[in-house]
């Protein structure tokens, strides 16, 4: 039971399914855009096929719980295959060796055989032999019967490295697992000028405390000449317990990293403005007093002039669109319209309003508020990952382009010790054409010298 | 359209004259499978190095105009340039499997691929040969990097695709048809050899792609704030790695060869292709470079 149990968990077949599953999900999850809003998914969807989807976890494919779930069972198949495989490369590597009897038994499609018969002793082309065979490492002399067995084998170190490609590729994951788990990844836009320690999680939008505040000192984009943003630079401030503790600029590609937190440049954008710039000007002294307030609608702003508040309120008149809908409103709720004075040349028309000895300007200016998304992100145990894959990648090298071969030889005295008959047997781990065109070159070589 | 001038100072215009020597090597490999001769295949092969060398230079020509017009990542970013790139790994991958191995054959594979490549970049209508300014999330020194290792995979993989149908056509006619003389199956080398450099073609394009999934990963640490995001490119990207990766283990824990191995090295070079053009073409993503003026990703 328990032996079935392994062979299927170890089956090659197995790890075929898993493999095609995954992908064949991956591939899903290319085709549905993954983690989109209910909103956005109800515009491409009818409401039936969204809570099908939905219901098969197609939405959020690679965090589902059967993704999850293949893929640890493919881990689990690779180690287990890679158990039950590693007996038998230990034997390989470090013997005992299969003798020469029981490789001429057992028929290997891959073996190649070739007998030779010489007037020259073991002795004198042993070594001439032994050297194209990679490493002596077993050798038996049996006197009596005037017979020697050798074993040779070349590259067998090589036989380790598909196990650590699949160790490296286990290494990944706990790497991947482990950043999983105590990492996050986030977003938050900030302000210029304003700061925030709370940013929210990528996958469900709740909100994380960060152990310190960030400030966007500026934000801004530079653009080659043609038009083409060139960079996105946003300037932040790290404070701790209201002391800054470092300022620096982000663009994509440079993030700043920070207690192990990295802040990154993921987008920019403004608010909608909702401040209109209004130039109060004291009408008596113009000259002295002249300031640009910005006001948004339905609060009150203080004119800094004999204590005179207003307030900027949008009108909104039936049936027809007022030209400039915005009047002032003082604080004893007199209320002024702006005036509407086109002046001559000038593409924008001058509105102003005035009460007493203020004059109310509206100015083209809106004030916007720029804001920095940035993307903050704890990633732990991604050191692990890396190693993981430099290791796959030198690991993958070495498991394609060395090729363990074994070489068994046998030297018999025939005719009462007058001649002496070579047969050699050599093996490769995976059988290629070369190695036979190599094997038949090494044989007419050694001919060449016996003859 | 371009100015003729344009064409000439950022390299476009050699690109175009080596699309004709490779086409022209092209139709020398046809010829070559119909008469089998020797000369007309080494003709072609002299054409390709010529073409081969036009281009090299259509790359130094271009990359320094780049640089001058003030862009300092190489022009390796949008289709046009990633076409001509990948026309360019593949010639350089046929020249070297040719000075190692008899494989006239293939050349005419290769050609009709990188020749397909070249006249895709030079007629399709969206890979305009203009170089545009990298937008910034482009401008790392990972880019060249990542870039680099992944098209020599692709190389590597459209050789494998290769050697995969002349193996499917010599195993075919030598199943079928053998009274036949066939001159052109006499040119193929032998069915063992062909299966063989399949798998090394494919071994040496799977260390490549796997080395560049992690560079890709490495910079999409340091760019996005996460080294995997299951962006489409991404994971079309596991996806032809885990096919490579089941042919490996078809081989050697199943012993699988011969028409199988073949067939999935045409079929693996499909799921390339989709990874490599369709999933820009068809599903926007951060590595869309196919679509002008798609929104960019910072």
């Amino acid at each position: 039971m328990l032996s079935k149990l392994n062979k299927f968990i170890s089956s090659v077949k197995l790890a075929v399914f898993l493999f095609i599953t995954i992908a064949v999900l991956a591939m899903i999850g290319t085709f549905i855009n993954q983690g989109d809003t209910i909103k956005q998914y109800k515009t491409i969807f009818s409401p039936t096929v969204y809570h099908v989807l939905y219901w098969l976890g197609f939405l959020n494919i690679y965090d589902s719980w059967y993704f999850i779930a293949f893929s640890l069972l493919l881990m689990v198949n690779l180690i287990a295959a890679s158990i039950n495989m590693f007996p038998r490369t230990i034997k390989a590597v470090f013997g005992p060796y299969p003798s020469f009897k029981e490789v001429t038994e057992n028929k290997n499609n891959k073996a190649i055989y070739e007998a030779i018969e010489t007037k020259k002793r073991p002795e004198e082309i042993k070594e001439i032999i032994g050297k194209k065979f990679g490493a002596l490492l077993d050798q038996k002399i049996n006197e009596n019967k005037d017979e020697t067995k050798l074993y040779y084998s070349k590259n067998s170190i090589f036989r380790f490295s598909p196990y650590i490609a699949h160790i490296s590729a286990i290494i990944i994951i706990i790497g991947v697992l482990l950043n999983f788990k105590y990492g996050f990844r986030s977003y938050t836009n900030i302000k210029v000028g304003g700061k925030t320690n709370v940013t929210y999680l990528l996958k469900n939008n709740k909100p994380i405390k960060l152990p310190f505040t960030i400030r966007l000192d500026r934000y801004r984009t530079t653009y080659y000449p043609d038009g083409i943003p060139k960079a996105y630079i946003s300037t932040v401030s790290i404070i701790q317990e209201h002391i800054r503790i470092l300022t620096k600029n982000i663009e994509v590609n440079h993030p700043l990293t920070y207690k192990g937190i990295t802040i990154y440049q993921a987008s920019y954008g403004h608010y909608k403005p909702d401040k209109y710039g209004i130039l109060v000007v004291n009408l008596l002294h113009i000259n002295s007093f002249k300031k640009i307030i910005y006001a948004s609608t339905g609060k009150f702003y203080n004119s800094k002039i004999n204590n005179i508040k207003f307030m900027l309120t949008r009108v909104l008149r039936k049936g027809k669109m007022s030209y400039f809908p915005y009047i002032i409103k003082l604080n004893n709720k007199k209320i002024l319209n702006f005036r509407i004075i086109r002046v001559k040349n000038q593409n924008f028309p001058l509105i102003i309003a005035r009460y007493k000895n203020i004059g109310f300007i509206m100015t083209p200016q809106l004030k916007t508020y720029y804001y920095s998304g940035v993307e903050i992100t704890k990633n732990t145990y991604v050191s692990v990952v890396w190693i993981g894959c430099i290791i796959l990648v030198i690991s993958l090298f070495f498991s394609f382009f060395f090729n363990h071969e074994e070489t068994w030889i046998s030297f018999t005295g025939i005719n009462d010790a007058k001649k002496t008959k070579i047969e050699i047997i050599s093996i490769p781990k995976k059988k290629f054409n070369s190695f036979y065109k190599k094997f038949d070159k090494k044989i007419s070589k050694i001919k060449k010298f016996l003859s | 359209m371009i100015s003729p001038n344009i064409s000439v100072l950022d390299g476009s215009l050699y690109f175009t004259v080596s699309l004709l020597f490779v086409f022209a090597s092209f139709i020398g490999y046809f010829i070559f499978l119909f008469t089998g001769s020797k000369t007309i295949s080494k003709i072609s092969f002299g054409i390709l190095i010529a073409g081969f060398i036009v281009q090299t230079a259509a790359f130094v020509i271009r990359w320094i105009y780049a640089y001058k017009i003030g862009i300092d990542t190489p022009p390796l970013v949008d289709l046009y340039d990633s076409l001509v790139f990948f026309a360019y790994v593949i010639e350089i991958g046929y020249i070297i499997l040719r000075i190692f191995y008899d494989f006239d054959a293939l050349g005419f594979i290769i050609t009709f691929i990188a020749s397909s490549a070249l006249a895709f970049a030079t007629f399709y209508p969206l890979a305009t040969s203009a170089i545009e300014p990298t937008i910034p999330a482009l401008q790392s020194y990972w880019l060249l990097y990542h870039i680099m290792t992944l098209f020599v995979a692709y190389g590597a993989f459209a050789a494998s695709f290769g050697l995969g149908i002349l193996y499917l056509i010599k195993n075919g006619r030598e199943n079928g048809n053998k009274k036949r003389g066939n001159r052109f199956l006499s040119l193929l080398p032998e069915s063992a050899v062909i299966e063989e450099s399949i798998y090394k073609v494919i071994s040496v394009g799977l260390v490549f792609l796997t080395a560049g999934i992690v560079i890709g990963a490495a910079w999409a640490d340091s760019a996005w704030g996460g080294y995997w995001s299951w962006d489409p490119k991404e994971t079309w990207s596991l996806i032809t790695w885990m096919t490579y990766i089941l042919f490996i283990h078809a081989r050697f824990t199943k012993g699988w060869g011969g028409k199988k191995m073949a067939w999935i090295a045409v079929i693996g070079f499909a799921v390339v292709i989709f990874c490599y053009l369709g999933v820009d073409l068809i599903i926007p993503g951060l590595h869309s470079y196919a679509t002008p003026g798609s929104s960019p990703i910072l």
